[in-house]
Order: structure tokens, then sequence, then C-alpha cells
């Protein structure tokens, strides 16, 4: 039946008459510059007295409960369960804090979403184990011994850090899935900005629409497009898994949307195999003029870096994300 | 050593939570997606309490505040409900300053509305405080039931007997049947 009144379905001539009548005071003004905001040390020294008092009082109730599950509120990352039974610290928990030591143990129907304190939330899957390392001004740091969750963070780079059985996945802000099945093999897959995969001496940058996998014993591997072809990702693995010759095959299969695997490779290979990356991804996407081909297959740094810095406008996508 | 990145929601598509979220980490461009979302209902409950040429006033104030206190709230996705809060506030503290004749405070916006607009302003802020807001939010922001729902936490059904009943006094004090003119 329609109700136009409701949801404008149907006819109703009074009120299209006042709708007609009052839209002159429809609100149409842009947000005007809002002033910056007060400093956190005053909002902070403000609040400590208050901090301290529920302090106190949070240890008081947490002394008094006895039990070994994880507090309703206080220091750590909040959290609320659905769709299944979760544990925390050992016990049965639907919401509460999760303390800096503690485990949160989602069932595998269960799905929690957590707090990353005022930098982001993060949404853990079933069949999962996290805990939290550590968390403070100086940064955020979980671990996930199992299962999978997803993150989207807005924070200065290298604040908030996820541990594998295998790799550290360094958060460099926006949005990514980590997953990591029963041996600890991580697959790490950016849905926007770039995250730093590191372990084993080894770092894999991806950036959005990129994924990597980290295997035990050898850490991090090379980084693909989500749409990289079967070629590609075959030589990938087989590069990964310690086959040099893999490489030839790599580089061939290599096309404009492969820059990023390319550009991760500058930095694990050397002597002619690097001069082969180096080729193939000046051809794909032009050395900028500031950067010296001969110092990038050298292996300097620098210079890699800075192709990486050019090659960041095209992998991040200009049209959707600000710059900070 | 890796760069800082460009980061950040995506306001067409990101959610409430992801907007505050965002913006509590002092991303401007989401906090502007967070005014574009609300500012209507917003507007709407200053219209139900102060002149038109207050309301604008009011709207920016509760943003700012907004601004400002974003990290006291503890839930990103209740921001709704909160800036709705902050802005019944702002208006009340508003409808408190002298001002001109109400009639004459509903004029003096620009462009200047009809006489009649103005005083079917008047007769929907005589209207009981649970009516007027979502009428408003209706008849002046052009918002559909199931946006207001949406907007302010309400459910479906609590918005279509509010506009309705609403609806039925405001007839009856315009005049009967289509009697605001």
């Amino acid at each position: 039946m329609s109700d136009y009144l409701f949801d404008k379905t149907g006819d109703d001539r009074d009120v299209a008459e006042l709708e007609a009548l009052l839209g002159d005071y429809a609100h149409r003004a842009p947000l005007r510059d809002p002033p910056p905001r007060r400093p956190r040390w005053r909002t902070a020294a403000a609040g400590a007295g208050v901090l301290a008092v529920a302090a106190a009082a949070t240890a008081l109730w947490l002394w008094r409960r006895g039990d070994d599950g994880c507090p309703a509120a206080g220091s750590g990352f909040a959290f609320a369960v659905e769709g299944g039974p979760a544990r925390c610290a050992g016990s049965a928990a639907t919401r509460g804090t999760l303390p800096v030591g503690a485990w949160l143990e989602t069932s595998d129907r269960a799905v929690a979403d957590v707090r990353i304190a005022d930098i982001g939330s993060l949404t853990v899957y079933g069949d999962s184990r996290v805990r939290l390392v550590d968390t403070g001004a100086a940064g955020h740091r979980l671990e996930l011994a199992r299962g999978k969750l997803s993150a989207r963070v807005v924070a200065p780079p290298r604040l908030f850090v996820v541990d594998t059985p295998v790799a550290s996945a360094v958060d460099l802000g926006c949005a990514y899935e980590l997953a990591v099945d029963g041996d600890g093999r991580t697959r790490l897959r950016v849905t926007s900005g770039a995250v730093s995969l590191e372990g084993h001496g080894l770092t894999a940058y991806a950036p959005m629409n990129t994924e990597v996998l980290a295997a035990p014993g050898r850490g991090p591997g090379t980084p693909v497009a989500l749409t990289a072809p079967p070629a590609l990702r075959d030589a990938v693995a087989r590069f990964d898994a310690g086959d040099p010759a893999a490489l030839a095959a790599l580089v061939a299969a290599a096309g404009s949307g492969d820059t990023v695997t390319l550009w991760n490779l500058l930095s694990r290979t050397r002597g002619a195999d690097r001069a082969a990356v180096v080729a193939r991804l000046d051809a794909l996407s032009p050395l900028p003029p500031t950067v010296h081909a001969d110092a990038v297959r050298a292996g300097d740094p620098a210079a890699i870096e800075a192709w990486r810095d050019a090659l960041d406008d095209r992998w991040i996508c200009p049209d959707c994300y600000r710059k900070r | 050593m890796a760069p800082a990145h460009r980061c950040g929601v995506d306001v067409r598509e990101a959610t409430i939570a992801e907007l505050v979220v965002a913006a509590r980490a002092g991303d401007r461009g989401a906090f502007t997606g967070l005014y574009q979302r609300f500012h209507r209902v917003v507007h709407a409950v200053a219209l139900a309490r102060v002149p038109a040429c207050d309301a604008g006033d009011v709207v920016q104030d509760a943003f700012a505040d907004a601004w400002a206190k974003l990290g006291r709230l503890r839930e990103p996705a209740a921001f709704g409900g909160w800036i709705l809060a902050i802005a019944r506030n702002r208006a009340t503290d508003a409808a408190r300053r002298p001002r001109p004749a109400d009639v004459a405070a509903d004029l003096a916006v620009d462009p200047p509305p009809r006489a009649e607009a103005a005083a079917a302003l008047r007769a929907i802020r005589e209207l009981p405080d649970t009516y007027r807001e979502t009428l408003v939010m209706r008849l002046v922001e052009g918002l559909t039931g199931p946006e207001i729902a949406a907007h302010t936490g309400m459910s479906p059904d609590s918005v279509r007997v509010h506009l309705h009943r609403g609806m039925k006094l405001l007839r009856e004090r315009l005049g009967g049947e289509g009697g605001q003119r």
C-alpha cells in the first residue's frame, strides 16, 4: 500500500504542497572549517585525575572479581562478539576489554569486532586466536596465532603491527586482511593503503589490491597483484620457494599490472638477475629522471625507494585516497 | 623506510563507524563525509526549535562541538544519535537568546521564503516534541521515513507513526485538509 508521507510512494497532495512550500528552508550550506582540536596534553591533563580514579576502581573490581576472564572495561582493546561463543583469557565472553597478554578465541561461527584504541578497528573471524601484545602511545601490537582478521586503521605508518608465527604485518594505513593457517602459513591481502610484511630479514611491500604469502622458515614472499596471471603467480611461488631459475619466467610473465612484484624483486635479487628485473620494470614504468638505473642495479636502497615513491602514484588509487 | 601514505576512507563507501574512526584520527575529509550524511537531520533538529535565521549556526556549532569531542564518543556507529543530542543542546541554548518574533526570524534567511512557509513552520514548532523533528526532516529536508530511521536510530515503524500522527495534528492546526494556505 502506498504511503507518500512515509516513503514517497503514491500521492498525497497536501504533503506534496507542504514539501514544496517548506523546501525553501532545506539545509544546503557546506561545513565551515572546524577549529583545531585542543592539544592532547590539555585533554590528558584534564582527564588525568578521572583516569586515576577509574584505574583504581577497575583494579579493585578485577581484584574482587577473582576469575581469569576479561574485564568489562579498563586498559586494552574493547571487543564485542556475535554469531557464536568466544573466550577471552580462558572464560566465555561476548563483550568486554581484551587486556595486554590475554587471548581472544572465537568459535567457528563467531565474529568479534575489536576497537584498536582510537586508530581503527578489527574484525576477528571464526576459529581465530588473537592476543594483545602491547598497546600505548608508541604503538599497538597484536598476535594472530590462527584464523583470520581484517583491520581498518587510520594512523601514522608503523603504529599498528600484527605478528603471525612467520611474519609481522606492519600497517602503513589503511585496510587489509590477514589469515594464518594451522601451520602458521600467512596470507596478507591489502584492500587499501599499504602494508609491510616483515620477517626472516625480508620485507614485502604490499600496496592496495595485492597479496603476499609468508611460509614457515622463509618469511614473506614476493607480493603479487590480485589480478596477476596464473603464469606469474606460479613463477613467484617457485622463486619464493628457492628456485632461482623461476626468475626468467617471472620477468617474462610480468605485465603492466605487475610492477609491484617487479619492484619487490629489486631487493631480492642481485647481479644479472636484478639487471633483468630493472630492465623489465623500466620498460613497464620508466625510471623517474631523478633515479639512476646504475644505482638501482647496484642495489642502492635510496634509489630503489625513490622508484617506489614514483610507482606509488599508480599503485594506490589517486582518485580515492588523499595524500596525508 | 616506509613512506607516509595517502590514506583515507572513501567517504562515499565508508560506514559511519569508519568515518568516525578516520575523523577521530584527524581526517577532515572523513568528518566532512559525516557532515554530508547528517547535516540535514541536524538542521531539522535545530529548525524544530529555533528560528530559521539561527538554525544554520546551530548546525555549524553542533559539528564544531562534535569535531572537538569526537574522541569521547565510545561507540563510533552511534554517531547519529550523538550528534543529534549535541544539536538539541545547542538549539536549546540558542532558543534562550532574545530574538525577533518567530515569523520575522523565519523570514530572515536567504533566499527569503514565502510567508505561508513561515506560518507552516511555526505550526510545526507548536506540535509536541515527539512529532516536530520527524516532520521537519520529512517536509523540509525531504528525507523519506526509512532515511529518517537510518539517521536517527528510530525504528521505521516509529517514524511512520510519528509522521502520521504529527501530520494529522498539523492539518488540524493549519485549518483542516490541505489547510496550509
